[in-house]
């Protein structure tokens, strides 16, 4: 037996007490005048042995009242009789992820979820700590009632979030509660790329349920791509589904349908359109729904504007003109002070396309003038060593002449590198500007003369060098962000919601617009991860296998979880049991008094 | 309904009734009053010398009943006796230390309700011409009153009652043999004690007494708080009278003290109805109406 407050242990010394007056009822001083006392004498005589009796019952019985209350008040537990269960400290974690909103025989997972988590948390007694922790971290703990009620609250969440790092806090809690046992509930789908390793919980209980059916056959949107970012105004989306067998779908923009179509298994189709709305639109791709409706439905968001306008400097070369004039006739561009393309010896503002100087001579000026642009690169020694560029759009690109850029010192140079020849920096780019190393001659670099080139300008002078539609941010349900200077706000079905420069995703799926003060500045994509559209299941034994605690069960029967939730194999408080028998005592104590006290004599006390 | 109020002294709260005068004007109150519940002539009495006749009332002793004047007329008719002049009586009164204590402040102490008590029956026997004595004792003869039936001896035998008392013993015995010799002809003692004496010595002298022919009552005065434990809490109970001292807790011993008393009591009225002699209980919160109906039942119930 030991006890939660031995501190208490010291009202035993109060036993003591009936003892001591038991002792000094011969040490009385008021004497009193009766002349009858040889009538008293004669009562005492005949009845000292009852009477020694009596006194030795009721300090007996007094002093285990004492010592019963004191050892209630020390809040024993032990391996004897008792009621209840240990003192315990439960965190009930329930799987709100995406996947637990599954519809199974008309009613989600999630609800099952909840009704168990609620019948586990009314379990628990006076003595017990509990707290519900949700799949995305939420941690909500006191009294009964608050926690029930949180459970109430619990809805699915649009996402993944992360399950065992929610298992891991629910740990960290009921071990610093210091209680005699700590339980983790766990409540899940056991869904199983919520669970890609071995999880270590310390001495920590663990009573996990997890259904053993199979999971429904589902099927989800696994990809809406605009194509390209920035539409001006023609773009397209390439739409994509899992499954196997084909599925209809619908592709909306700003609210209306778009395009409807046929996907046959897990082909990707390409979507062309020619939306008239302009600005940041949101769209989304659609399937027919199944029994988690949570990834039937991907969002995307795009900027739709007019051509960029692009002004070419004579000294940019030949084929930069020629290539500029194919952009302008295919509409992609116009010609206007927008972006300029020119040497960076001579170019004049920014936005701009920068290349090289075809003469090395012009080094020390094209250094100067990238200084006086703000561009934070300066083109190194001249290298004429043939070699290959690697990068996006431009991989496999031989580059005979180069100057190796250099970025100036404070400058964060790797984001900024589109491309690299020998392992350098080739072509970087900044919010206003695209640097390439080598001059737009077919004798520095046969890029001009390759059949990517046309897309590859067209990409920088459309996407990358227009500042409009700029502000693209994808993220997952309750992930952390990273949003563009200037964001103040989220915009979402005309609320709007104040953030700061860095931020948590919402934890629903959808199209969140990025607004500066009154402005559109982008958009916040929020889909959920695509593996959470997979919900095949682990059986109980690889579960409990992935779950390492002082006690693991895995259980797919409500009752049993519920009736191991709490720790009832070791020890019980007694607390309840010293209470009663300190009440029995009590009363033995006044029936035997009131035994020596005839009725009258109550009734006058 | 309004609480009936007794106007009849006899019957009234003896503590109330002694804070209304001395203890001659009370007993004469209650003699009277006791005399006139007896709806007689105080010139009357069962005595020796026959009377008259008078139609049988209920309540009468059937004893008195004349069976040769009922078979003659059909009518049921009692006879009536001249009172007795010459019968002599002695009352013996325990003064000692143990009768001066009450057990609360409103009632009367024994010795105070006894004076009271020995002072009407005095009156009621001078009354019918007896001639009445008085010894009263307590660790030494304090008054020795000879018989006589004059009126002047209720005053000497009231005066007596208002001399000093309350000594540290009781000396029982010598008072009622002192009271037996004061009587050279059979006649009648009333011991009134509070009978915290010698029971062997005691019962010694009531033998000689009724050896010697005179009709013995005891009357037996006690406290009410003797008689049932009242008081609380622990305590060490000293006797007044000598040395002994019992620590006791009251409600421990509540129940036991009072089966003591009860078989103390049977225990005094089977030794003193063994020798013949009359014993009544008289508690202090008694109208003084019945120590003087008990005393004169007790009386006439002996052979």
């Amino acid at each position: 037996m030991s006890f939660l407050a031995p501190i208490w242990l010291v009202l035993t010394v109060a036993v003591a007490v009936p003892l001591f007056l038991h002792l000094l009822r011969r040490r009385i001083d008021l004497r009193r005048e009766f002349p009858a006392a040889r009538y008293l004498l004669r009562a005492e005589i005949e009845n000292v042995r009852r009477l020694k009796l009596r006194n030795l019952l009721l300090m007996m019985l007094r002093a285990l009242t004492l010592l019963f209350l004191a050892l209630a008040a020390a809040r024993p537990i032990g391996a004897l009789l008792g009621s209840g269960h240990v003192p315990s400290a439960i965190a009930v974690v329930v799987d709100n992820t995406m996947s637990t909103g599954v519809i199974v025989n008309g009613n989600p997972l999630l609800s099952r979820l909840k009704g168990m988590a609620r019948s586990v948390v009314q379990g628990a007694g006076s003595n017990d700590e509990t707290w519900l922790v949700t799949a995305d971290g939420a941690v909500t703990g006191g009294a009964r009632n608050v926690v029930v009620d949180a459970i109430d609250r619990v809805e699915a969440l649009g996402g993944r979030a992360d399950l065992m790092g929610a298992i891991t806090r629910a740990a960290g809690l009921v071990l610093a509660a210091d209680l005699p046992a700590a339980t983790v509930v766990v409540l899940t789908d056991g869904q199983s790329s919520q669970w890609p390793g071995d999880l270590s919980l310390g001495a920590v209980r663990v009573v996990a349920w997890a259904p053993t059916d199979t999971a429904p056959y589902n099927r989800a949107v696994t990809m809406a791509e605009p194509r390209p970012p920035r539409w001006s105004p023609k773009g397209s989306v390439t739409v994509g589904a899992s499954g196997a067998d084909s599925v209809t779908y619908r592709v909306t923009l700003g609210g209306r349908t778009a395009a409807r179509g046929l996907l046959r298994g897990s082909d990707e189709q390409v979507v062309r359109l020619e939306p008239s709305e302009r600005g940041w639109l949101a769209g989304t791709v659609d399937l027919a729904p199944d029994e988690l409706r949570g990834d039937d439905e991907r969002h995307f968001a795009v900027w739709i504007g007019d051509a960029p306008s692009v002004s070419v400097l004579p000294s940019s070369g030949l084929f930069i003109r020629e290539a500029v004039d194919a952009l302008v006739q295919s509409a992609l561009v116009t010609r206007g002070p927008g972006v300029e393309v020119a040497p960076a010896d001579e170019a004049t503002r920014v936005p701009a396309l920068l290349f090289a100087p075809a003469d090395p001579v012009r080094l020390g000026a094209a250094n100067r003038n990238l200084e006086r642009l703000g561009v934070p690169w300066r083109l190194g020694d001249v290298r004429r060593d043939e070699t290959i560029a690697r990068g996006n759009d431009v991989d496999g690109t031989p580059v005979k002449i180069r100057f190796p850029l250099r970025s100036e010192p404070g400058a964060t140079a790797a984001p900024d590198t589109l491309a690299t020849a020998s392992g350098e920096p080739w072509i970087v780019a900044g919010p206003d500007y695209v640097l390439v190393g080598s001059a737009m001659t077919a004798d520095a670099t046969t890029l001009p003369v390759r059949a990517q080139f046309l897309p590859w300008l067209s990409n920088i002078l459309s996407q990358r060098l227009t500042r409009e539609g700029s502000g693209l941010v994808h993220a997952h349900p309750g992930a952390p962000i990273r949003l563009p200077a200037g964001v103040t706000s989220f915009e979402s079905d005309s609320q709007v919601v104040p953030v700061g420069a860095t931020a948590t995703a919402p934890t629903r799926a959808g199209v969140f617009f990025l607004r500066r003060g009154e402005e559109r500045v982008g958009a916040l994509v929020v889909n959920p991860e695509r593996e959470e559209s997979r919900l095949d299941r682990l059986t109980s034994a690889d579960l409990k296998a992935r779950l390492r605690g002082r006690d693991v069960v895995v259980t797919a029967d409500q009752a049993e979880l519920t009736r191991r939730a709490f720790d009832a194999s070791t020890q019980r408080p007694l607390q309840a049991l010293l209470l009663l028998l300190a009440l029995v005592c009590l009363v033995a104590e006044m029936i035997v008094v009131r035994q020596a006290e005839p009725r009258g004599v109550r009734r006058a006390a | 309904m309004p609480p009936i109020t007794p106007t009849r002294a006899d019957l009234i709260d003896p503590a109330s009734l002694a804070s209304l005068g001395r203890i001659e004007i009370i007993a004469r109150w209650v003699v009277d009053g006791f005399l006139s519940g007896l709806h007689r002539s105080p010139k009357k009495g069962f005595s020796v010398e026959f009377a008259e006749f008078r139609p049988y009332q209920p309540g009468d002793d059937l004893r008195f009943i004349d069976w040769r004047v009922v078979a003659r007329s059909d009518k049921w008719m009692v006879k009536q006796f001249e009172e007795e002049t010459n019968t002599r009586a002695a009352i013996v009164l325990d003064v000692s230390r143990s009768m001066d204590w009450t057990g609360a402040p409103e009632r009367l102490t024994k010795l105070r309700y006894s004076e009271q008590v020995v002072a009407a029956i005095a009156l009621l026997l001078i009354r019918q011409r007896d001639a009445v004595g008085l010894v009263r004792y307590d660790d030494k003869l304090r008054t020795v009153l000879p018989a006589r039936a004059r009126t002047i001896q209720w005053r000497r035998i009231v005066r007596a009652l208002e001399e000093s008392g309350a000594g540290p013993d009781s000396r029982m015995a010598e008072g009622v043999q002192q009271a037996a010799k004061l009587i050279r002809r059979p006649g009648i003692l009333v011991v009134v004690s509070d009978l915290l004496v010698d029971q062997d010595q005691m019962e010694q002298s009531i033998r000689v007494a009724r050896a010697a022919g005179h009709q013995v009552t005891v009357l037996h005065i006690m406290d009410p708080s003797e008689i049932e434990l009242d008081s609380r809490g622990e305590a060490i109970f000293y006797d007044p009278e000598g040395t002994l001292e019992v620590t006791a807790t009251v409600s421990d011993v509540r129940q036991a003290y009072a089966k003591t008393v009860v078989h103390a009591l049977e225990e005094w009225r089977l030794r003193l109805a063994a020798l013949g002699a009359g014993y009544e209980v008289i508690r202090t919160d008694m109208p003084f109406g019945v120590p003087l109906r008990k005393a004169f039942a007790t009386r006439q119930r002996l052979p």
